[in-house]
């Protein structure tokens, strides 16, 4: 009924401007712009996410058989260790700070994106290429919002992107292939965890929006 | 000195060379003379001449520095045009060039200002995103526009524009990460930097709209379902959606509310259509949240709701034929198809029931039919009649229509029409009953065809309607529209009123025909026919009649339109009049052809009054005259007859036949002996011997004189000459007997009967002359074959016979005869009567045997009275006889004695 409606809407205002006080004044404007950064960086991940599903399909194809293969599921190689994992337990991986979380994406993603520069420079076909190009530089843009984010956060930017490994390049061409599924792989599974963890991170930063709106408003 | 340096070295130079400047800044040059030159020739700074193109500059604007330099200032640089010199005046009189420089003046860029950017998507992975910006003014230099772009903390190349100065695509663009965009502006004079934009390019995205819409009907009828493809994938952009649609064939777009399609989807059900009706649809995209831009719409897709239920019952009426005969009707039930948004569907028939109110026990009666009309015979009484419309779907609601015995409640009243625009409104003002319904018939009077009856329904708390013309049919300007309104009662049915319209009128088409029906010495009945309601073009308001003779003035009449006749009164006898005739409506009018009458000399009834009383005096007159002439015969007998000579003493011993054929052939000749034998006779009334007689005796016998020659013209004109029997031209012979032939011929035939009684021998001769005509014709027929049968030869035979010698004689004797008998019939009117009075014993140019016999009894009554001898009727009938016996060989004879000589 209209009356109740209007009763709601006007227990809400006051309840809002009740806690208007309690909201740092100054804080408002950088908590909007963290909550949206962060925002901005779980929508990147998403879409990276999605511009990896399509560019690893097209990549593997590319590599032949047996790595396009659905099933394919290769032990990982001890060589591989150079790329960063994201094989941590869960669990654990849950229980450690933002800012610890925030630096290992943002470490392990400035990593990547070395190695998928090499990858880029090696692919044949030209849409490939402009593809990976793009994908690059869209991780690039990544590594620069969890720096972004964890800046807004008030952490330390982690020491800068470590020098590549010197890894010895490939012995062989199956090997080097290996190299490129696990980075793929790698790459996969670190965008759907960091995903999760920006989501997370999203609920944790309260979105000032909401309050702002009302106290616009309410004024 | 000075060619061989300016040659080979310059002698001095300009600082700065060629130089930028800005518009309206102040600019001062110097020129350096060399050292070598001031020793070469006494050359100093002081002699220095500055000029811009061939123009001198003053000297005020020089400032000599030391012995080598000299400075020029311009306050204003739009003053300056290039090339700048330095020369100098050499020996006082030569001027030599030492130096010049170029001159560019221009502006430094302004700030670009006003830079916006969208991100046109092209594919499903492709989104290139342009700038656009305001270049600010014109800089008169070459400047260079760049757009700049960045994240936090990594650079782009710069996008160069090319061919424009406002704008720039950059091919590929990120999304997720604010972007710094600006532009920088640069040419010599300096740079300028806009402000930066910061965004994200996801936020800026103009999305490819939604393709391969289609349209699916559902069960339900009034819904359609749509499904398309985004082209955007859900990672990238979370969609929000406007879908429009419209009827097919209208224009106007209806919106799907945009609080149903606020988030991404592919399908969506359309809602709240009408059943079996096309829909247009499209559909456009934007970012879920609304910060970006439309997409454009997408291609247009159409489908067809379901098919439904007519929603209403068809439209219901019936036309009643007038000429009902006995105690059936011919009922003609119509009905009007319904419209697209009642059928729901493709009507598939009409159910229609009639059921007769009047009887309980009478069965239902049921039809089923396509079309929208039935006919039926029923008997008088009361019907209910009703109607469904049938689709796939299923019927309609019933419409019912009463048809009552009689329409006997109560009719609309206050019925009116009033044109409006392109419609006629009709209004009435309702009965005081609760009416139903009512309907509105009207149909095209026009002559050419049938009056073909139109209707509409209209409900029953309204008091007028527009008339809607059925699609073709519309309501025409021009056109008489007779209009019937009946009210619908819940029990019966109100009488129609009916009212004559027009949507519009003109003057009449043409104007009526006036004619006169009588003209009479003062008046005229004048007379003409209404214009066909097709030639009137509205309505005749009155009719005018304008009248006039050839000198005078036009008189005006103005008559009411119901009158087809009228009579124009006070004219001028025997005058000329022009009339003619004008057909008003309210629009205008216009004349029928002119028409002219002579008014008459005399009233009606006045020659009348002369000429009946003179006629009947007369008649009087002659009646008494015979009367007097019957009364006293006796005495005009011993008048006339003491005179006849004793016929056995007469010299008639005389008389053989033998003495008329010593006479010669001329008819004078012949005239002679039978002049000397009626020296004694009265009868001989020819012109020679008439004065003989005395006048008071003969003038009573006048008429009687004239009778007597007509029956003997009769009676001897047996050979059958349409001259010469003629008993018209008898009289006329004996009237006038001036001609010598007439009397010649007159005098043969009148010897005849007088000759007749005298004595019966000499008949023969007479006889002969008459009789022998046929037979002289059946000889010259043997003879000459030239006109077997033709009446005109046959003529000219007997005139040839009768004249003599003369043909062309005889010819124009009997024309001269004949022109008598014309003027007898013109101006006399006595002859009239005398002929009239001949004419009951004599037809005219009558031969029949009956006649002579009639006539031969007159004559008969005319001898008697003459001579009262018997023996002349005797002769009279003997004469045909003797024409039909008359022997041979008494041909000879004739040939003799008449000389009529076969030729």
């Amino acid at each position: 009924s209209p009356a109740g409606d209007s009763w709601g809407i006007f227990t809400f205002l006051c309840a809002a401007l009740c806690n208007l006080p309690a909201l740092p004044a100054l804080n408002c404007s950088e908590e909007l712009g963290t909550s949206q950064s962060i925002q901005q960086t779980y929508d990147l991940t998403r879409y990276l996410e999605h511009q990896l599903r399509t560019l690893a399909g097209t990549y593997l194809n590319y590599l032949g058989p047996p790595f396009n293969e659905p099933d394919f599921n290769p032990p990982r190689l001890a060589r591989a260790e150079r790329v960063p994992s994201a094989t941590v337990d869960l669990d654990l991986w849950r229980g450690l700070t933002d800012n610890a979380r925030l630096a290992a994406n943002y470490r392990a993603y400035s990593r990547l994106l070395c190695y998928l520069r090499v990858l880029d420079g090696q692919v044949g076909t030209a849409e490939l290429r402009h593809r990976l190009a793009h994908f690059c530089a869209s991780l690039q843009g990544l590594v620069l919002s969890i720096g972004g984010v964890m800046s807004s956060l008030g952490y330390p930017l982690p020491a800068g992107p470590p020098a590549p490994p010197g890894a010895p390049p490939a012995s062989n061409d199956f090997l080097k292939k290996m190299d490129d599924f696990w980075l793929l792989k790698e790459l996969q599974t670190w965008l759907w965890r960091s995903a999760k963890d920006f989501n997370r991170l999203k609920k944790k930063v309260p979105p000032a929006v909401v309050t702002l709106r009302l106290e616009a408003r309410g004024f | 000195f000075v060619a061989a340096g300016g040659l080979v070295q310059s002698c001095g130079h300009i600082i700065p060379e060629s130089p930028v400047l800005a518009l309206g800044s102040n600019f001062t040059a110097l020129c350096i003379l060399n050292e070598s030159c001031l020793d070469f020739g006494n050359i100093y700074a002081s002699q220095i001449i500055w000029k811009i193109k061939n123009r001198v500059v003053p000297k005020e604007q020089y400032r000599e520095i030391n012995r080598t330099v000299s400075s020029v200032t311009f306050n204003d640089t739009s003053s300056l045009a290039t090339p700048l010199t330095c020369n100098i005046l050499a020996d006082g009189q030569f001027e030599q060039n030492i130096y010049g420089i170029t001159i560019t003046v221009g502006l430094p860029p302004e700030k670009p200002k006003n830079l916006s950017c969208i991100v046109h998507q092209l594919s499903q992975l492709t989104y290139p995103m342009t700038c656009t910006w305001n270049p600010g003014r014109h800089t008169f230099l070459d400047t260079q526009f760049r757009l700049k772009y960045r994240w936090a903390r990594e650079s782009f190349p710069d996008c160069i524009p090319t061919d424009v100065n406002n704008s720039c695509t950059i091919p590929d663009i990120h999304f997720f990460v604010n972007l710094e965009i600006w532009v920088e502006a640069a040419n010599a004079l300096g740079k300028a930097e806009s402000d930066p934009l910061v965004l994200d390019p996801i936020d800026i995205v103009k999305p490819l709209s939604p393709h391969n819409l289609s349209v699916n009907s559902e069960i339900l009828p009034t819904v359609l379902k749509l499904s398309w493809e985004n082209r955007i994938s859900d990672p990238v952009m979370k969609l929000k959606f406007n879908i429009r649609y419209r009827i097919a064939g209208d224009t106007n777009w209806m919106e799907v509310p945009p609080e149903d399609t606020p988030s991404t989807r592919t399908s969506f059900s359309v809602q709240g259509l009408r059943p079996y009706t096309e829909y247009v649809f499209s559909i456009r995209c934007m970012k879920e949240d609304g910060v970006g831009y439309w997409s454009d719409w997408s291609e247009e897709k159409s489908g067809i709701t379901t098919e439904d239920k007519p929603s209403k019952g068809p439209p219901l009426w019936r036309i009643i034929d007038a000429y009902h005969s006995g105690a059936f009707w011919t009922v003609h039930l119509i009905w009007k198809a319904l419209k697209p948004y009642e059928a729901n569907g493709v009507i598939l028939q009409y159910e229609l029931t009639v059921r007769d109110k009047s009887s309980l026990t009478s069965p239902l009666e049921k039809f089923n039919v396509t079309s929208t009309n039935l006919t039926l015979q029923l008997p008088n009484g009361t019907y209910e009649v009703t109607v469904i419309a049938r689709n796939r779907a299923g019927a309609s609601p019933p419409s019912v229509l009463l048809i009552p015995a009689s329409n006997s409640k109560a009719p609309v009243k206050n019925l009116r029409t009033l044109p409006k625009y392109d419609k006629l409104w009709v209004g009435w003002t309702a009965p005081n009953s609760y009416v139903l319904k009512y309907v509105i018939e009207w149909c095209l009077v026009s002559s050419r065809s049938d009056c073909i009856i139109e209707w509409q329904t209209a409900l029953g708390d309204v008091q007028g309607i527009d008339l809607k013309g059925i699609q073709l049919i519309s309501i025409k300007p021009f056109k008489c529209y007779l209009i019937t309104v009946y009210p619908l009662y819940a029990d019966g049915q109100g009488s129609g009123q009916s009212v004559k319209a027009y949507l519009k009128q003109d003057r009449p088409s043409k104007g009526p025909t006036v004619q006169t029906k009588k003209v009479g010495k003062a008046e005229a009945v004048l007379t003409w026919n209404h214009l066909t309601v097709d030639e009137q073009n509205g309505f005749i308001r009155n009719y005018t009649i304008l009248y006039k003779t050839i000198d005078g003035n036009e008189t005006v009449v103005t008559v009411d339109p119901s009158k087809t006749e009228y009579t124009l009164s006070s004219l001028t006898s025997d005058t000329l009049y022009t009339v003619r005739m004008m057909a008003s409506t309210d629009n205008g009018s216009r004349s029928g052809p002119d028409f002219t009458f002579t008014t008459q000399k005399f009233g009606k009834g006045e020659i009348e009054a002369i000429v009946v009383p003179v006629c009947l005096a007369f008649l009087l007159i002659v009646l008494l005259a015979v009367l007097f002439c019957f009364n006293k015969r006796d005495l005009i007998k011993k008048h006339i007859w003491p005179m006849v000579p004793d016929p056995s003493k007469s010299n008639i011993a005389q008389w053989s036949p033998q003495v008329p054929a010593k006479h010669n052939f001329s008819s004078k000749d012949q005239m002679y002996p039978e002049g000397s034998f009626t020296d004694v006779s009265v009868v001989e009334i020819e012109a020679d011997d008439k004065k003989s007689f005395s006048e008071q005796d003969l003038k009573p016998f006048d008429l009687l004189k004239k009778e007597k020659s007509t029956s003997e013209g009769h009676s001897s004109g047996i050979g059958g000459s349409s001259c010469m029997s003629s008993p018209r031209q008898s009289v006329s012979d004996s009237d006038d007997g001036e001609t010598t032939q007439n009397t010649s011929s007159t005098v043969q035939y009148s010897t005849v009967v007088l000759n007749g009684y005298r004595d019966q021998t000499p008949v023969q001769v007479f006889s002969r002359s008459e009789s022998t005509q046929p037979l002289l014709d059946s000889e010259e027929r043997s003879e000459d074959h030239t006109g077997e049968g033709d009446s005109t030869a046959e003529r000219q035979q007997y005139f040839r016979q009768n004249g003599g010698q003369d043909e062309t004689n005889a010819d124009r004797l009997c024309f001269e005869r004949t022109k008598q008998i014309t003027h007898a019939n013109e101006g006399d009117l006595v002859g009239f009567v005398q002929l009239q009075i001949s004419g009951q014993s004599s037809q005219p140019l009558g031969l029949g045997m009956e006649k002579n016999t009639q006539e031969a009894a007159l004559s008969n009554v005319l001898q008697a009275s003459t001579e009262g001898q018997t023996v002349r009727p005797e002769t009279v009938e003997e004469n045909p006889l003797s024409v039909d016996e008359m022997p041979k060989s008494y041909l000879p004879q004739t040939v003799r004695q008449g000389g009529y000589m076969p030729q």
